[in-house]
């Protein structure tokens, strides 16, 4: 066997035990020489050189790449979670035919699905669903999150806190916790359109704060142009009315004539 | 296997990997992005930021890959600018050889950046220096070595002319297998595209510096390049040190000049000749050593000289050498004078005269009596018909029917005796004596011929008037009248073209003050001729009375004037045509296109031309608007074949004004090259709506088509036909009969021999001829200018000549079918046709025609009978006559031509010089003046055209002229034409 693999082989391993035991630093420092050490590869993406060892070393990179991805989760790094899913994703989409595919790939799709929602990147979110087979739409992880993001679209709101309690995996849940903040955002944004102003114990039920402390800390955090007075909070939408804008009747004018000039001039 | 086809989908990945911590990861993605890079620069083109902030990380080890990637997106996306900097930031990783598009359309781009950069920095002399980047200079530079290392030197000789690097060219000139052909491949760049003046002055300077470290430089091309540079003293010091070499060297010198004269630039060949007068004078002074200073003078570049000197110099006492030297130096100064070559091209003129005056004669009878217009019309024609042949049958049989011209049409008919006579340098004054002032007695002449016999004189003596200057001051001194000061404005600006004599300049000023409209015009055009091609601060002095007078007439004049004084200068005369361009009077507008025109003639310069299609379509005076459209065709002469294209869209213009100048466009810068486009254009507008259009085409059409005849283009035939049936109409219009009578003046000129030619052979632009054109054009408000268009004319001949100068007996071969180039048939069964239409003048005009052909025939067999015997054998003729005999065999593919010969310029490419004759050319011109080398210089020569018998016959003048007078017919070849006898046509 080749060397090289042999190395990445062993240096996974102590990976996973690491990971088993939730020694996240040392996960963090292995997974890192894991991934210059998967450079090395040629039968990696992109190049996909035919080599012996091909289906091997494809089959172990997806294994530490999946394995990045959920530590990623553990230590809630969405940056990290979006580059490992980004390098990760290859492994899915192109090397069908030469290793067969992986048990974890629809939760970590589901994973990622749920990410997009909660970043709120309902575009993405789409492009990476119509990326999908059909089928795989039947599998609850995906089912789970496009019922998410349906109930999020439709505005049924306590439908999404609720799903918190049917999550298909284990490690959606850190995605379902920043799921109720996006939901809270979406609320202030809806509430600063619809009023122009709302009592600070409606504004507290409706952001689904348990204490005004909270809501006055939420408020100067997100949205510092918020103003609370006489027990109300007002949604500055004043300085957004802008005047309808007037027709440039001379300037129009002036062109026209312009051009009847110019037209004249033609030869 | 199925693997095969395993592609990534996308580059998220790889753009994923660029944000790992790790720097090895980076690097492996960048690496990977850079080959993929192709298919995925849609993907990457969002995470550019992302890269360039890496290329911008200072710490980052391989920030020229990233730059590299960068560029390659940038790329794809067509920002080709921040392509091109982030692939100089790329450094040693971009390469420019490596063929791939990329590479390519980069490196085109680092080029276009550095070509402009460098004229940019040229521009505003060293304080754009600082953003030459020195990246893009390496790339230049090693795309250049590559070039050259490759052989590719015409590429890399054009790249560094664009580059405006003259240390490259010089490399890549000096490297190059081929010196002579680099260096000719280099001038012609330098001309054709190049359009910054004073680059290409650098440009020539740098070659001919590298022609001069040549060990056997090629003479000619680097007296053409002095010659643009302005250096006569240069080429005066060649010339001397090829004179007193061998005899082959002397041929070389004579050749020389020969080419500088067809240049016609008067003050540049005057100084050339002042110059060796200066010479001889030293070597002369210090006579004893001679051969050895002559040899040693010229330092560097003296050694083929001394080899030339030595076998026949040193042995010998030094007599005969300063014999031969001296005669060699006249002979080189009377070439350089212009006299040689005026003087043969009269003889040759004169002999091959092939004009058809029954054309003439049908014209004449067809019209009506009382037309001034026609009839004025007709003696032009005559004029151009004979121009340069001193043929004036015509006049002399039709005396009655002149003597109708009055007035300005006096002035005009005796000008036309200059047209006629042009180049009959050593008679011309006798020959208009009887018309000119005569100082002190009573003048008998009305001052209409007078003035007209000045500005003859300065027609005959145009751009060569050392001998009649004098003359022509002390008649403008000498007269009040204002038609006498005209003609003698116009004289003298014409005799002393481009000579920026002060004190002339002077006279002519003191004239324009008097502030009278007719003689002002003319000053003006004078003074203008007189500076022409300056640039003299004097032009501001015009400049500022056109704004103080109050006569049109003279405004019009002092602006052409001023448009001539700029004449070639290009970038210099900007000011100057912004100033114009931009006043409230149209008629200084009107002599600002003129001033683009001849500034920027024949460089088919680009904003030139912008500049004057701005004008056609956007100023508000007809006549600003007509002058900007034909001052098109000044510009684009160099191109004629992109001028129709440029002005086809005008042609159609509602405008009469702006077709009629589309129309003189075409035929200006298309002037005799019979250009198919051309006439296609053309051929509408010959029956447009409006008669002066019709003018305007009619006689652009002749222009284009001189010199083609029937069998070359069939339109030709069309084309005289329409003219004559436009002359014979009683129905058509003044204006347009007065365009077809000049037209077939044009068509037939100079005897049927001559063409339009505005550049010379080596490309240089002819001063005269386009001054000449210029000025032409200004008929259209002044008649009598009609004449300049003679000053364009020049004769298509092959005239070789041996090293005594004389024309020895030589042939050669043309090869294509004799019918392609011959001259047109005589008109005769034309006239008997055209008679049927006009019963009432059957009789007489039938009678005439029938008794001229039969003269006609009678002469001609006389000839084909005295041929043979006559011994210096005018064997022209013969040819001709051989190939008359032919014509019913099937034509033969070949025709020997005979020196001196007609060959018209689309000939040229068939002709061939025939090996192991007598003869040798010293250059390989198929038409022009040419040298040939004696190869048997014992055997005694047997010469063609003599100027010995002129002399004597000169002197028996007086008895025979009578019978010269109407001989025309009979005339002998080998003689210099005789000054006609003066005729008198007032009354």
């Amino acid at each position: 066997m080749d060397p090289k693999l042999v190395e990445v082989t062993q240096l996974f391993s102590r990976f996973k035990a690491a990971f088993a035991r939730n020694d996240f630093d040392t996960c963090v420092d292995l997974l890192s020489q894991l991934k210059v050490r998967l450079t090395k590869f040629p039968s990696l993406p992109p190049s996909f050189q035919q080599t012996p060892n091909a289906v091997e070393e494809l089959k172990i990179a997806r294994d530490i790449y999946e394995h990045a991805v959920v530590l990623s989760v553990k230590i809630e790094d969405q940056d990290a979670f979006e580059r490992d899913f980004c390098q990760l994703k290859p492994y899915y989409m192109d090397t069908c035919g030469i290793i067969p595919p992986s048990p974890q790939e629809y939760p970590i799709l589901g994973l990622n699905l749920l990410r997009l929602l909660v970043q709120n990147r309902i575009a993405e979110f789409h492009t990476e669903l119509e990326l999908l087979p059909v089928t795989a739409l039947e599998n609850p992880c995906i089912k789970h999150a496009v019922e998410l993001e349906q109930s999020f679209m439709e505005g049924a709101y306590n439908r999404v806190l609720s799903a918190r309690q049917a999550v298909p995996h284990e490690t959606y849940v850190y995605f379902m916790d920043l799921l109720a903040k996006t939901v809270r955002d979406e609320l202030a944004g809806c509430s600063e359109k619809g009023y122009d102003y709302m009592s600070i114990a409606e504004a507290r039920q409706v952001l689904m704060f348990s204490s005004d402390k909270e809501l006055h800390q939420y408020i100067a955090e997100e949205h510092p142009e918020w103003e609370i007075k006489d027990g109300s909070v007002f949604f500055q939408k004043a300085k957004e009315t802008q005047p309808c804008k007037e027709i440039p009747s001379l300037q129009v004018i002036n062109q026209t004539l312009s051009y009847a000039r110019e037209l004249e001039r033609i030869v | 296997m199925a693997a095969a086809a395993v592609m990534v989908s996308s580059a998220s990945g790889l753009l994923a990997m660029l944000q790992e911590p790790a720097a090895e990861l980076k690097l492996h993605a960048l690496a990977n992005l850079n080959s993929l890079v192709h298919v995925f620069w849609p993907e990457i083109s969002t995470s550019v930021p992302a890269i360039e902030s890496l290329y911008e990380d200072e710490e980052f080890d391989q920030r020229q890959l990233a730059a590299l990637v960068v560029s390659k997106v940038f790329y794809y996306l067509g920002e080709l600018d921040d392509s091109l900097s982030y692939a100089l930031g790329a450094g040693p990783l971009f390469d420019p050889s490596e063929g791939s598009d990329y590479a390519q359309t980069l490196l085109a781009k680092a080029l276009d950046e550095y070509a402009s950069i460098r004229s940019k920095s040229l521009k505003a002399a060293g304080e754009g220096d600082e953003k030459m980047d020195p990246r893009l200079e390496a790339i230049v530079e090693r795309m250049l070595d590559k070039c050259i290392l490759d052989g590719k030197y015409q590429q890399a000789m054009g790249m560094s002319l664009e580059c405006k690097r003259l240390d490259k060219l010089e490399e890549a000139i000096s490297r190059s297998d081929n010196l002579n052909g680099s260096l000719s491949y280099s001038i012609i760049l330098s001309h054709q595209y190049v359009s910054h003046r004073e680059y290409r002055c650098e440009i020539l300077r740098c070659l001919v510096k590298i022609y001069q470290t040549l060990p056997n430089p090629d003479y000619l091309s680097i007296c053409q390049c002095l010659m643009f540079l302005g250096e006569p003293e240069t080429v005066g010091n060649i010339l001397g040190k090829l004179l007193s070499g061998s005899k082959d060297d002397a041929l070389l010198a004579f050749q020389i000049a020969f080419d500088l004269v067809e240049n016609e630039n008067q003050a540049f060949l005057l100084n050339v000749k002042n110059h060796l007068d200066t010479l001889s004078l030293q070597t002369s002074a210090q006579t004893l050593p001679s051969d050895q200073t002559a040899a040693t003078e010229p330092s560097g570049d003296a050694q083929m000289t001394d080899d030339a000197i030595t076998p026949n110099g040193n042995a010998h006492t030094v007599d005969p050498n300063e014999v031969a030297h001296a005669d060699r130096l006249t002979k080189i100064k009377g070439i350089l004078s212009g006299e040689t070559s005026i003087q043969l091209t009269l003889q040759f003129l004169y002999s091959h005269n092939r004009s058809d005056l029954l054309i003439l004669k049908t014209i004449k009878q067809a019209l009506e009596m009382r037309n001034s217009v026609c009839h004025s019309a007709t003696i032009c024609s005559n004029a151009i018909m004979h121009a340069g042949t001193t043929v004036d049958t015509f006049l002399r049989e039709n005396l009655e029917w002149l003597s109708r011209a009055t007035n300005w049409a006096k002035f005009s008919a005796t000008a036309g005796l200059g047209v006629i006579h042009r180049g009959h340098l050593t008679q011309g004054r006798a020959l208009m004596a009887p018309y000119l002032p005569q100082s002190g007695a009573a003048s008998g002449g009305s001052p209409y011929s007078e003035g007209g016999a000045l500005y003859a004189l300065g027609l005959i003596h145009a751009n060569h008037g050392e001998g009649i200057k004098q003359f022509l001051r002390e008649s403008l001194r000498n007269t009040s009248s204002e038609v006498v000061q005209h003609g003698a404005c116009l004289g003298l600006g014409l005799a002393a073209l481009g000579t920026a004599d002060e004190e002339i300049f002077e006279d002519v000023k003191n004239i324009l003050y008097t502030d009278s409209a007719v003689a002002g015009e003319a000053a003006g055009i004078g003074m203008g001729l007189l500076m022409a091609g300056t640039a003299s601060e004097k032009a501001g002095e015009m400049l500022a009375y056109a704004h103080d007078t109050q006569h049109e007439k003279i405004i019009r004049g002092l602006s052409l004037g001023i448009a001539l004084t700029v004449y070639g200068r290009e970038e210099e005369a900007d000011t100057l045509i912004e100033q114009m361009t931009r006043d409230q009077d149209p008629i200084l507008r009107y002599g600002g296109m003129y001033a683009l025109a001849l500034a920027y003639r024949g460089t088919a310069n680009n904003k030139a031309i912008h500049q004057l299609l701005h004008f056609a379509v956007s100023d508000v005076s007809d006549d600003v608007r007509r002058t900007a459209v034909l001052a098109l065709g000044f510009v684009l002469y160099n191109e004629p074949e992109q001028t129709p294209r440029i002005v086809s869209l005008l042609s159609e213009s509602y405008n009469p004004h702006v077709r009629y100048g589309a129309a003189l466009a075409v035929g200006i810068s298309c002037a005799g090259t019979g250009l198919s486009d051309a006439i296609s254009l053309l051929e509408p507008l010959t029956s447009d709506v409006v008669d002066f259009v019709r003018q305007g085409a009619l006689i652009a059409m002749a222009m284009v088509m001189i010199q083609t005849n029937e069998s070359y283009d069939s339109r030709v035939g069309t084309f005289r036909r329409q003219l004559e049936k436009i002359i014979l109409d009683k129905h058509e219009d003044t204006m347009s009969k007065m365009g077809a009578i000049m037209a077939t003046g044009i068509l037939d000129a100079g005897g049927r021999n001559v063409t339009i030619r505005l550049q010379s052979r080596s490309k240089h632009d002819k001063l005269t001829a386009v001054v000449g054109l210029a000025v032409f054009t200004q008929f259209w408000y002044w008649y009598p200018l009609t004449y300049f268009i003679s000053l364009a004319f020049s004769p298509t001949a092959f005239i070789g000549l041996n090293s005594d100068l004389k024309v020895p007996k030589f042939e050669f071969l043309s090869n294509t079918k004799p019918s392609l180039f011959d001259y047109p048939k005589p008109t005769t069964q034309q006239t008997t046709t055209a008679s049927v239409k006009l019963p009432t003048a059957i009789l007489s005009t039938y009678a005439k025609a029938k008794s001229r052909a039969k003269k006609e025939a009678e002469s001609k067999a006389q000839e084909k009978a005295e041929a043979p015997p006559s011994e210096d054998a005018s064997t022209s003729m013969q040819v001709d006559g051989v190939a008359e005999k032919k014509a019913p065999e099937p034509e033969p593919t070949f025709q020997i031509l005979t020196n001196p010969a007609r060959v018209v310029p689309a000939q040229e490419k068939f002709i061939k010089f025939l090996e192991g004759g007598r003869y040798e050319p010293v250059k390989l011109a198929p038409s022009g003046f040419v040298l040939l080398r004696d190869l048997k210089p014992t055997e005694t020569e047997e010469l063609v055209l003599t100027d010995a018998p002129a002399t004597q016959a000169t002197n028996a003048a007086a008895a025979t002229a009578g019978q010269q007078g109407s001989g025309a017919a009979a005339m002998a070849v080998d003689e210099e034409p005789l000054p006609p006898q003066p005729f008198e046509y007032t009354s």
